[in-house]
């Protein structure tokens, strides 16, 4: 069922990705498109259309390359253009469904302050998924080892040995961890939705959701969708932005998008004094 | 000696039959949230460990309390703490056993609480919780034990023993330390961050675990034939009423670094447990309450009139046991948690299930305390003559009353 389900995901994908393309008619960097149709004579001369990849395409081929290393030379990071953010949300409703996340776990949700006075107010968004720190402060409290950082920089959790404690959760500073209560939207009506116990397929596996099994009972958070990773895909989160907010890459490829946002001045990231290290950038 | 659990009056029956009430509601709480699940608690997504942590952080303080009567007598050879010391470690036994019991309850996954052992984690904090826990467990049932079948033989205790005694002083030091690094050494938490953590600990725990050792001792003394000394118990009320100013002095230095630094970080808790954030503030009355019990009890335990007076000495502890309860037992995990660390604010408070089993491991925590002592008072009245262990097994019978009223606490 996983395998099919992946090939189902990729069909989707390459699908798309076919449809951009179209769409993006003749202007591609693959230069695989169709010749242009026979222009009138009498036909004014428009503008030169600015030739520019398609930042998800980008993305997506410098991930694929990234695959191609070996996962210790990979440098997993994210970046997030605040001027873009529109507080939309759809990033935060993209991975609920994406992790199939019950009520209560929200791995990215979007945080809103308001800034200034009326009449110059303002409002600003700030989605915050797990900061997958260099030096996290979840990982050494564990009692169990169940959390770890990945030689790709991702912090991980292994459900099958997590007992729940809920030390982690303590330790994040950016209150990142949430715990599976294991409640469901429909436990209260005449009938709990099959889709609810559908499972989720974080770290590659299927969780489906039973009583009392994990990841019920566990410590859940962000993973960068691991799983979709591996098949070549973008998180769900930056796949879904509707602005082209959300920026995935590989750090340690100098020539990757996310490696020259990083080198911007207006770069900051969440609590910094903390010493925590984040992977997560935010364009201010 | 364990035959001495089989004779008692009507009221250590009845006690024991309320007890095994108690602890079956708190199964029938548990099943309830094993079922269901962690939900069934007023826990959330941002106080993320509630009263079940609270409790075993609180109860880490009465267990390490032991140690106020046992280096008294066995260093300084305070030869008034005599009776009492089986008491002070065998009080420990109970609250370990206590302590261990909430954060089984806490987890998520409690069939793989072996984990812990399966994959020992040596730089986390809560794995030398277990180990100085368990081990001071295991310490305390071995010296208390020795001690009283030595007793109960008339015959000196083994050599042995005086070490483990010896050793059992800097580990109830080390258990309620170890415990403090479990929240001092969090970034995040600004509640919690203070270097002056473990010092809090231990200052409350020399109150609140003294108190009710005296307390406890109190009842004995009216229900049963032993009694440890009223002076005894006025000179560890004396331990208490320090231990306390220490900790009151304490908490003010947390309000002096929050207040005169006006970092936020250092603030907020405190606004929030004394004074309300936002709008919330469900805490603020338990905090004032636990101010006015800790500070009233303290200055009225430096007379010497309410020492004397058996009723009001009874009264200044109890005082005292509330308020350091509320100050760890529901301010200092809650407060640590609130608000968020980012800024927001959810309040939390126990459900029903959750109180339910909470009662339970108390009730369990407490039939572990009446085993021990009514063994303790079996082989002490047995070595008194024969007619005034008659009077005693007739006078032996704990007040139900008396001790519900020491549970509820």
């Amino acid at each position: 069922m996983e395998e099919k389900n992946a090939s189902r995901r990729r069909f989707i994908l390459g699908g798309g990705a076919a449809g951009l393309l179209a769409g993006l008619a003749g202007a591609t960097a693959t230069g695989t498109s169709a010749a242009p149709p026979a222009k009138p004579a009498d036909a004014p001369e428009l503008p030169k259309v600015v030739e520019r990849e398609s930042q998800l395409l980008r993305m997506q081929r410098e991930l694929q390359r990234a695959l191609a290393k070996p996962v210790n030379e990979r440098r997993w990071a994210m970046v997030i253009d605040l001027r873009k953010c529109v507080g939309c949300s759809a990033c935060t409703v993209a991975c609920k469904s994406e992790n199939r996340l019950p009520p209560g776990v929200v791995y990215r949700p979007v945080l809103e302050e308001e800034l200034g006075k009326y009449p110059n107010v303002t409002r600003r968004f700030t989605p915050r998924p797990c900061m997958q720190c260099d030096n996290p402060p979840c990982v050494p409290v564990c009692p169990v080892g169940a959390t770890f950082k990945r030689a790709d920089g991702i912090v991980e959790v292994n459900y099958e040995q997590c007992i729940g404690c809920r030390y982690c959760i303590t330790a994040c500073p950016y209150g990142a961890r949430t715990f599976d209560f294991g409640e469901l939207y429909t436990a209260n009506t005449p009938a709990v939705q099959s889709y609810e116990l559908a499972p989720s397929f974080e770290y590659g596996k299927q969780w489906p959701r039973q009583n009392d099994t994990s990841p019920i009972g566990n410590v859940r958070k962000c993973q960068f969708c691991l799983h979709r990773i591996a098949e070549g895909m973008l998180p769900a989160c930056v796949s879904t932005c509707i602005g082209n907010a959300t920026y995935f890459g590989d750090l340690g490829d100098t020539t990757a998008l996310v490696s020259s946002l990083v080198g911007q001045s207006n770069q900051m990231r969440l609590k910094e004094d903390l010493g925590t290290s984040p992977r997560v950038f935010y364009l201010l | 000696m364990i035959d001495h659990l089989l004779h008692g009056g009507p009221r250590y029956w009845a006690w024991l039959a309320f007890l095994c009430v108690v602890i079956a509601i708190g199964f029938g709480c548990y099943y309830y949230q094993l079922d269901y699940g962690l939900g069934v608690t007023g826990m959330s997504r941002d106080v993320s460990w509630g009263f079940y942590i609270a409790q075993f952080t609180f109860l880490v303080g009465v267990a390490a309390s032991g140690v106020m009567v046992v280096l008294p007598y066995y260093l300084h050879h305070y030869k008034m703490f005599g009776k009492i010391t089986i008491m002070g470690e065998f009080l420990a036994v109970a609250a370990v056993t206590m302590c261990v019991l909430f954060v089984v309850v806490d987890l998520g996954q409690p069939s793989r609480v072996l984990n812990v052992l399966l994959y020992p984690t040596l730089n986390s904090v809560m794995f030398y919780d277990i180990i100085v826990l368990s081990g001071y467990l295991l310490i305390n049932i071995v010296v208390g034990w020795t001690m009283l079948t030595a007793e109960s033989n008339e015959l000196p205790p083994p050599a042995w023993v005086k070490p483990l005694i010896y050793i059992s002083i800097p580990w109830a030091i080390s258990i309620h330390t170890v415990t403090a690094f479990l929240y001092s050494g969090l970034p995040g938490r600004d509640y919690w961050l203070t270097a002056i953590m473990a010092p809090r600990f231990l200052a409350s725990a020399f109150a609140s675990g003294p108190a009710l050792l005296i307390l406890i001792a109190l009842i004995l003394r009216r229900v049963t034939s032993f009694d440890p000394g009223l002076p005894a118990l006025r000179k560890i009320g004396t331990i208490v009423t320090y231990a306390m100013i220490v900790n009151i002095f304490f908490v003010l230095m947390e309000f002096f670094t929050g207040f005169y630094s006006q970092a936020p970080g250092h603030m907020a808790s405190l606004q929030y447990l004394f004074f309300g954030l936002d709008g919330y503030g469900r805490l603020v009355p338990f905090m004032w309450l636990a101010a006015v019990l800790g500070i009233g009890a303290v200055i009225a335990l430096l007379f010497q009139r309410v020492k004397q007076d058996e009723r009001l000495f009874a009264l200044a502890l109890g005082a005292i046991f509330v308020a350091t309860w509320i100050d760890k037992g529901l301010g200092l995990i809650v407060g640590g948690f609130t608000p968020n660390p980012l800024g927001d604010i959810t309040e939390y408070a126990p459900t029903l299930p959750e109180l339910g089993v909470t009662l339970g491991v108390y009730g369990i925590g407490f039939l572990v305390l009446t085993v021990l002592y009514k063994i303790t008072v079996g082989v002490r009245e047995a070595q008194l003559s024969p007619e005034t262990a008659q009077q005693a097994a007739t006078a032996e019978q704990a007040s139900p009353e008396q001790l519900v009223a020491e549970a509820a606490h």
